[in-house]
């Protein structure tokens, strides 16, 4: 039996957990390090490493990386995992090793490269996304690629039931690639295919906005389910009113009104969209707070009136 | 000479098989082999490359992956086939997603898993050795038993067969009294304390997971100290494994279960098999028939190959696949994909020569929506700790 190969994992919190448990049990863990990361996380992250014995550090900012390669020197791992650990790594410390870093993107490659894939391959209503195990580079999500692990999207996931499912499948993909490591002679991998790449920058206001009179109903609904939680749900404006839109289904339902309209209210509200369908909204933010279909309708009495 | 010899040979479409060893079905590397070589002559193809590598018990990880790898990095193998478990298939997996290439798992469907695969690259053969146990501990309570006992081996008992017999029994409102686990070396092995047990629980059933030597063991225990009781057996597939069977002395009546194929079924395509595999020398056995069938899947999978389908592709066009096999209609489910195949209602008969035989009875109902509920059903936190591809101790 050769000697359990180290590996020092970088991450970026919460989201790397049920990662960490399955490597640290497998006894594959040597140290653990985490930037950004809010007090909570690092402070249970730091106090594991100690009762485990592992190394550990925290990388607060872009600024604290010029400390990294010194440290990873210091603990002479044999590779280095990366699950959203969110700053780029440099040259130098790259230069501890040729594939030595590997990085677990949380959507497919080359499709999906960017800091938030989940949001992306929701939005854009694929049926399956994937975890990729890459050699890592100087540039984000670019290395080749050692293999996708497929993942299907069911119905209804939001960026929420989806991040946790991911987590979890995160887990078998990272222990998998160390077992690979382990007992491999040659890691197969493959150049990223360009022509299929794409970047999709951090999403902003232009990507969350829902346009009632560009989008369908069921891209609307996929755009409310790729926002829900992280963005406090889909932009909109209703009645005049920016609102955000947090849980909402489709209505195969025709209509006579506007896109965008108020076409009834039964428990929910539904809203006409420019394909003749509706979607029925059941829970939004509005500058009361969070509240149900029922709650606006009586926050709205003017509505009421129109509707009656 | 020598480079028109390699690139022949490169060209030459490349089948892979991982064959494990086991000490007590010690013929089980050659059936696995002659079964996926015979079932490769009978479609007429007998001119694809089978290159075999070593797994031992299939519990060496390290020995797995690299067999595995050897066979798809050297040997630049399409489709490799392997009988092993659920747990090194999850091994393999990231080597297969890597290379780009089809791995069929011949499961004895022993184990349950704690997630059931969806990877594209892998799909499952299986004989279903879990969904017949709990299949038979259904049909103990339609025979009218409330109360049963599980008996089994230190090796068998490792299988979470043991939680589907016993959910299956539970589920449909029985109750288990007593649990058995004997030793696996023949000098630990007794069944002894089922005396007690029945003086206690004079009316339970006897929930049996066995394989191998052992259901022979088990068999020659209940003869000698339950003779002519006819206790009421209740077996799996593997408890009704003709080649260990036809060595085994005949325990008495009442001994009934579920198959997953017998030599006495009656079709045009079982006849074929037998007839192959015996025309080689060997007795067919549920081993040679798991890889002639496998041979059916791969020559689809490498059809598929050739006419440039990506894996994905490959997958989806798996999913409507259907042979028909010496044990019926097989066809993959899409959640799993695990293979779909008939399971039958078999009693115990004696020959006339006192051994054992099966007698087929009918046809399982409902495979595959026992088999739905299978793979929805909690697991409860049990685990098995077994990595060996089953029967290979």
């Amino acid at each position: 039996m050769e000697t359990q190969k180290k590996i020092l994992v970088l991450c970026g919190g919460k989201f790397a957990f049920k990662a960490l448990q399955l490597l640290a049990y497998e006894k594959f863990i040597c140290a653990i390090g985490i930037g950004k990361g809010n007090y909570t996380t690092i402070d249970a992250l730091e106090r594991e490493s100690e009762e485990n014995n592992f190394g550990f550090k925290s990388f607060p900012d872009n600024k604290s990386i010029s400390e990294m390669r010194n440290w990873i020197d210091t603990i002479q791992p044999d590779y280095i995992f990366c699950i959203s650990f969110p700053f780029l790594l440099t040259e130098s410390i790259l230069s501890y090793g040729q594939n030595k870093f590997i990085n677990f993107h949380p959507g497919p490659l080359p499709q999906y490269r960017g800091p938030m894939p989940i949001f992306e391959v929701l939005k854009n209503q694929e049926n399956e996304t994937a975890i990729c195990a890459h050699f890592m580079n100087t540039k984000f999500d670019e290395g080749n690629i050692i293999f996708n692990d497929p993942i299907t999207i069911e119905t209804g996931d939001t960026y929420g039931k989806l991040s946790v499912k991911l987590s979890e499948h995160m887990a078998q993909v990272a222990l998998n690639m160390a077992n690979m490591l382990q007992f491999a002679n040659n890691i197969p991998n493959e150049p990223q295919d360009e022509t299929q790449s794409y970047y999709y920058e951090k999403p902003d206001l232009s990507d969350t906005y829902i346009n009632w009179k560009r989008m369908t109903a069921e891209e609307i609904i996929s755009l409310i389910n790729a926002c829900n939680p992280w963005n406090n749900g889909a932009d909109a404006t209703l009645l005049g009113e920016q609102i955000k839109i947090i849980s909402a289904y489709l209505l195969n339902e025709p209509h006579e009104n506007q896109p965008g309209t108020i076409v009834s209210f039964t428990h929910t509200l539904n809203i006409a969209c420019e394909d003749n369908k509706q979607i029925a909204i059941e829970i939004l933010k509005t500058d009361y707070g969070i509240i149900t279909a029922s709650q606006y309708m009586t926050l709205n009495p003017v509505m009421t009136g129109i509707l009656n | 000479m020598k480079i028109s010899f390699f690139i022949i040979q490169y060209y030459m479409q490349t089948i892979g098989i991982l064959l494990a060893r086991s000490t007590y079905y010690q013929t089980i590397g050659f059936d696995l082999y002659e079964g996926l070589r015979s079932g490769l002559n009978h479609l007429g193809k007998s001119d694809i490359r089978i290159i075999s590598e070593n797994i031992g018990f299939g519990a060496d990880k390290q020995q797995c992956y690299r067999s595995a790898e050897r066979l798809l990095l050297e040997e630049n193998a399409s489709v490799v086939i392997a009988y092993i478990g659920h747990r090194m298939a999850q091994l393999l997996r990231p080597l297969f997603l890597a290379a780009n290439k089809m791995l069929i798992v011949l499961d004895a469907g022993a184990n349950l898993p704690h997630e059931w695969p969806t990877c594209p690259n892998i799909f499952y053969h299986s004989l279903h050795n879990s969904l017949g146990a709990s299949l038979a501990a259904k049909k103990a309570i339609n025979d009218g038993y409330k109360s049963a006992g599980m008996v089994t081996g230190y090796y068998d008992g490792g299988y979470l067969h043991t939680y589907s017999i016993a959910k299956g029994f539970e589920e449909n409102g029985g109750e288990i009294f007593f649990n058995h686990a004997t030793g696996y070396k023949s000098e630990d092995f007794t069944i002894e304390p089922l005396k007690n047990h029945l003086e206690q629980f004079p009316d339970c059933a006897l929930l049996s997971l066995f394989s191998g030597d052992f259901v022979q063991w088990y068999f020659e225990g209940i003869q000698k100290s339950f003779k002519e009781q006819n206790l009421p057996i209740y077996l799996p597939p593997f408890g009704f494994e003709e080649m260990m069977l036809a060595d085994t002395e005949y325990p008495g009546d009442n001994i009934k279960g579920i198959a997953a194929w017998s030599k006495k079924i009656k079709s045009n395509e079982n006849k074929i098999f037998i007839d192959a595999i015996t025309s080689t020398g060997r007795t067919p056995n549920l081993f040679s028939l798991l890889s002639w069938e496998s041979a059916e899947i791969a020559i689809k999978i490498l059809d598929l190959i050739q006419e440039k389908n990506t894996t994905a592709q490959i997958a989806s066009e798996l999913h409507s696949f259907t042979f028909k096999s010496p044990r019926g209609k097989i066809y993959f489910d899409q959640k799993t994909n695990t293979s779909i195949s008939p399971l039958y209602n078999a009693v115990l008969i004696s020959n006339d020569e006192g051994k054992c035989e099966i007698k087929i009875e009918s046809t399982a109902n409902n495979v595959s929506e026992h088999f739905e509920k299978l793979i929805n059903q909690d697991l409860n936190n049990s685990t098995s700790a077994w990595y060996n591809s089953y029967a290979c101790i």
